[in-house]
């Protein structure tokens, strides 16, 4: 049997009982990783795990990462193991520090056994960008149909049975359409409840660490963990964490629940629908009120405009620190300026070139007040949008993308409905910070897709209740590429 | 043509913070390069700032000496640039939201008092320091986040006389604040001018030059007159004015253009998404300023209190560590006028002449406090304080201590006077009775006998009483 | 609003110290321009610009101030393990010029 393709919880037990030892479980996973054939990894921990397992301290034991294998992606600083966000021009780098993430995980007892591969800079939504090339999704085989980033490398560790957990970063949908597009519980929790010291910043204000689950129990679980103030993180919140899984399984009887009709009625494809809509009913049946709520179609349309400003806006601040003097992979010229231009050049591929000058754009003063500016306007409006559902909602529901994994070479009509809506409204959460999570509904052609809860801030409690009770409703839950339920 | 001048200043200070601005690796200097720095100063991918809450109370402070108002919500910017020196790719600054704004500050100038009115006043980080070399240069991140507070004018000063006053004052005021050593020679303080200048009554602005590199308030004053000069000989011959960047050249005393100013940099600037709001309490801002290190102004007036002309307090009042070397000195209770003139007197001439700073001065203000009552309580003369203060300087001890040592105490002891007094009023019965007649320089001659019999350590005023009971007994 | 053209594009891309080849100018041009087209059906929005620009996802006012205490500094040569140039324990640059 692969243990490796069991919930935390489920793992947790065996290990607990002595049925299966941490160190047999780190050397299954690296074998895995070895032999992983879908680029998921940009560095793989061989002594670095073992080492780590050998002075694993049994003291830990009841923690529920003790001994357990996990990813994290290459854009978290992790100390003295190379990470290079999937660039060339952090190639060789070599952190003097951890991020608050790895460095809560390890003190639980996780073991890490590998880097995963992003898009590039955590600046893309396909999985293709990164510098190691296409990160493929381990539910096809035949390498046709995308897994999704930015967060691609993690999302298919998991999925593909190497790892019970993995991390990644969420800024549009980076944690929750890969997770739509593998079958996995994607989760990102509130702005704030989980520190991004160590996250290499893509757009800051809307960055959040997020990661991938088999349950949404497991989900819960790694909240516990994970959440809570960080010094080193100004904008890490000051609201008292609670135990996010004693409540878990608490009915949900009389939780009400929109639906956004727009958000709907902008997905052409029928099993998408008939599922969304056979799970809208296990809602009701577990007692959830459901309503279908409209959002001003104008503002749904803005969002992933709005995202790209503000997100490229950020991202060109953000690494203008990438200019190969104090680290990465400088490429030497007759000045500084050129010393900067040619390892900029060189590290940078084109759609982070296309990006960052978008951003600077927007960002020039004759350009803010319609661009830069204007997105900032319109982001409040956005959100004061959702806000006004919350006001009567406990969560929004939607599916969370207008299909399963999509074909590689798939051309979308960017100005359709579905393209701007289905494809990329998720990135409301990340506007108003909102915790969100996506988890399976269902299967088209062999391949999982998913649908997404969203809850205000803080509300992650009532999030995760209501999203454990429809993954019980659907069975769907520890899916593994190739063992299809 | 009669010219106006306008010029502006723009000043950065250089905080004494333990900590940097965004980062708890230690502030220092004259260390080695590259040894007081964290991963947040040398900006590593994911690190993030968190702002000094020391540096935050600094410039409420300064913000209240300037008699600004004080913004209680803390906001930052970033300002978006590249440079060699920058290792983010932008320093985080307050550009919208400064913290102090709309002050004044009061300077006193040969044509009187003059109020100069003070913009703004933000917090930022510094950059690096470049170490240049004739092919190369080097980097040095020491610098790299120590905090700054900037300072910024309005154009209201006229001549390089106001501009060197308005310096001064605020020099004064961030080191007796300790809230920088504001040493311009050293870099902690740091001053950019603006000078244009306009026809005499007239509205219209002329085109503004910015000097750099001016690294003392004597050349600040030297070149703002030369560039005021400059541009008035330009207008006058028909020229006219680039909007330029020029520095000071300390060799020939001019200032040298540097570069033509082209467009204005677009600094890109936008809200630092990493540091949320910060709002400070009511209580937090009184505080602030409530436990403010006094200024020279208030110190000026507690010394008048204790009797010291304006001229002495104005010594004292140098700068910081004179006046605090007096005050401690005061907490030994001697007079205050007498601690005065040793301070203004035998100490700073003893380091003038030995080129130390009084920071460095080895003597215990309490000391020297010790020695003043000394002298008070008539138990050492004004010449033998001299030579005991010497000593100490050199040993490093206690007045009494080297008293008793050399045994140079005076001797006020009745019981040790009396019998030489005795013994020389017996032998000159005949000076007694002019004294009697009046000759009251009799007096004069037998003190000073007594003082060579005891090699000068009598007491002059005990000794002169006890002579006059002496001879009134006979 | 700059107008949007290959020249303005390349200027911007040099400010951020890198260049762009032709085609990916004529790649970028045709990207910004959809983009722009996108925005200005935003500037449409009712109230939009009557409203304040966003920065934070919701009120994230707090009072923390870090204190002022210093924590031990990296050692040098590991502050300097990842630069590519080292003399003097200083990393070194072609000679910048002012």
């Amino acid at each position: 049997m692969n243990y490796l393709s069991l919930s935390l919880v489920e793992l947790h037990n065996l290990i607990v009982s002595g049925k299966v030892t941490p160190e047999q479980l780190v050397k299954d996973s690296l074998e895995l990783a070895r032999k992983d054939n879908n680029n998921a990894f940009e560095y793989i921990c061989e002594k670095e795990a073992i080492e780590e397992v050998k002075n694993l301290d049994p003291k830990l034991k009841d923690s529920i990462f003790y001994g357990i294998p996990i990813v994290i992606k290459d854009n978290f600083s992790t100390k003295d193991i190379p990470t290079t966000g999937s660039s060339n021009i952090l190639k060789g780098y070599i952190p003097l520090f951890s991020s608050e993430v790895a460095l809560r995980l390890k003190k639980a007892g996780a073991i890490l056994i590998g880097k995963t591969t992003l898009d590039e800079l955590a600046m893309g939504g396909s999985g293709t960008t990164g510098h190691l090339g296409t990160t493929f999704n381990p539910w096809d085989p035949t390498h046709q149909h995308l897994i999704g980033g930015s967060s691609c490398g993690s999302a298919a560790a998991i999925s593909g049975g190497i790892v019970p957990f993995a991390v990644g970063s969420d800024t549009g949908d980076s944690v929750r359409k890969p997770a739509n597009n593998a079958g996995l519980v994607g989760f990102k929790p509130t702005w704030g409840r989980i520190s991004r010291y160590g996250l290499f910043p893509f757009a800051t204000s809307l960055d959040h660490v997020a990661y991938f689950n088999r349950t949404v129990e497991d989900a819960a679980l790694t909240l516990n963990v994970l959440a809570g103030r960080d010094e080193k993180d100004a904008s890490s919140s000051l609201v008292p964490v609670v135990d996010f899984v004693k409540n878990i399984n608490d009915s949900i009887k009389g939780k009400k629940i929109a639906v956004i009709k727009e958000i709907v009625d902008s997905i052409n494809n029928k099993t998408i629908i008939d599922a969304f809509n056979k799970s809208i009913n296990m809602l009701r049946d577990n007692g959830a009120i459901v309503d279908e709520v409209s959002v001003d179609i104008k503002l749904l349309k803005a969002i992933y405009p709005t995202y790209i400003i503000i997100s490229c806006a950020e991202a060109t601040s953000n690494n203008a620190n990438l200019d190969g003097i104090k680290f990465g992979n400088r490429i030497e010229g007759d000045s500084f300026e050129q010393v900067m231009i040619n390892t900029r050049n060189n590290g940078f591929s084109e759609l982070i070139k296309r990006r960052f000058v978008i951003g600077s754009f927007s960002l020039l003063s004759e350009n803010a007040n319609e661009l830069f500016i204007r997105a900032q306007k319109c982001r409040r409006l956005i959100v004061d949008a959702f806000n006004k559902v919350f006001e009567n909602y406990d969560a929004i529901y939607c599916p969370a993308s207008p299909s399963a994994a999509p074909l590689m070479d798939s051309v979308s009509d960017t100005l359709s409905n579905e393209y701007l809506i289905a494809d990329n409204y998720l990135a409301y959460g990340n506007m108003g910070g909102f915790p969100s999570i996506t988890l399976p509904i269902g299967f088209e052609n062999g391949l999982p897709f998913g649908a997404n809860l969203t809850a205000k801030p803080f509300d992650e409690s009532n999030l995760l209740k209501i999203a454990n009770s429809l993954e019980k409703a659907t069975g769907l839950s520890s899916l593994v590429a190739g063992k299809e339920k | 043509m009669e010219y106006t001048a306008v010029i502006g200043l723009e000043i950065h200070v250089e905080m004494k913070t333990k900590s940097k601005m965004f980062s708890s690796s230690p502030v220092s200097y004259g260390f080695d390069p590259n040894t007081n720095v964290s991963v947040v100063d040398m900006a590593f991918p994911g690190t993030m700032p968190t702002v000094n809450k020391q540096a935050v109370i600094n410039a409420i402070r300064v913000s209240n000496a300037l008699h600004m108002s004080i913004d209680d919500t803390v906001i930052f910017e970033r300002k978006n640039y590249f440079y060699s020196d920058l290792p983010k790719g932008y320093q985080i600054t307050q550009q919208f939201r400064p913290i102090g704004s709309n002050g004044y500050l009061t300077i006193n100038t040969s044509n009187g008092e003059k109020k100069i009115r003070v913009e703004r006043l933000h917090m930022e980080e510094d950059t690096c320091k470049q170490l240049h070399s004739w092919d190369f240069s080097l980097l040095d991140y020491n610098r790299a986040g120590i905090p700054l507070i900037e300072i910024v004018s309005k154009p209201d000063l006229t001549s390089g006389e106001e501009a060197a006053k308005y310096v001064e004052k605020i020099r004064s005021i961030v080191s007796f604040l300790d809230v920088s050593d504001g040493k311009m020679e050293e870099g902690s303080l740091r001053c950019d001018v603006n000078v244009s200048i306009k026809e005499k009554g007239s509205d219209k602005l002329g085109t503004k030059v910015e000097i750099k590199n001016l690294n003392s308030i004597a050349n600040i004053q030297t070149a703002i007159d030369f560039e005021i000069n400059r541009q008035a000989l330009v207008l006058d011959c028909g020229g006219k004015i680039e909007q330029e960047t020029r520095r000071f050249d300390e060799g020939s005393q001019e200032t040298v253009i540097m570069r033509l100013k082209t467009d204005a940099v677009d600094y890109k600037y936008f809200t630092e998404p990493n540091i949320p709001p910060i709002k400070l309490s009511k209580e937090f801002i009184e505080d602030a300023i409530k436990s403010s290190p006094e200024l020279a102004e208030a110190r000026l007036i507690r010394y008048k209190e204790l009797g010291l002309n304006d001229y002495d307090s104005s010594l004292l009042l140098v700068n910081k560590e004179t006046s605090d070397y007096f005050d401690k000195a005061l907490l030994s209770k001697a007079n205050p006028k007498l601690i005065a003139n040793w301070v203004i007197g035998d100490v700073q001439s003893y380091l003038n002449k030995n080129n130390i700073s009084i920071s460095n001065f080895k003597v215990d203000p309490l000391m020297l406090g010790k020695l003043v009552n000394l002298i008070s309580e008539g138990k050492v003369s004004s010449k033998q304080a001299k030579d005991i203060f010497a000593e100490m300087i050199n040993s490093n001890e206690d007045p009494e201590t080297i008293i008793s040592k050399s045994g140079t105490s005076q001797v006020s002891d009745e019981s040790a006077l009396l019998p030489i007094i005795t013994v020389l009023l017996d032998a000159n019965p005949n000076l007694i009775a002019d004294y009697k007649a009046g000759k009251d320089r009799v007096l004069g001659f037998f003190v000073g006998q007594v003082m060579k019999q005891t090699q000068g350590k009598a007491n002059p005023s005990l000794t002169s009483k006890l002579i006059i009971e002496e001879m009134n007994r006979r | 609003m700059k107008e949007v053209n290959e020249s303005v594009l390349q200027e911007a891309a040099n400010k951020l110290m890198f260049s762009l080849k032709d085609d990916e100018v004529q790649r970028l041009l045709i990207e910004f321009k959809h983009i722009i087209k996108q925005m200005e059906l935003i500037g449409e929005i009712e109230n939009v610009d009557k409203v304040e620009p966003m920065t934070f996802p919701f009120d994230v006012t707090n009072s923390f101030l870090r204190e002022d205490k210093t924590s031990e500094p990296l050692k040098r040569e590991d502050a300097l393990k990842n630069a590519k140039d080292v003399v003097d324990g200083q990393i070194r640059l072609p000679k910048v010029v002012g």
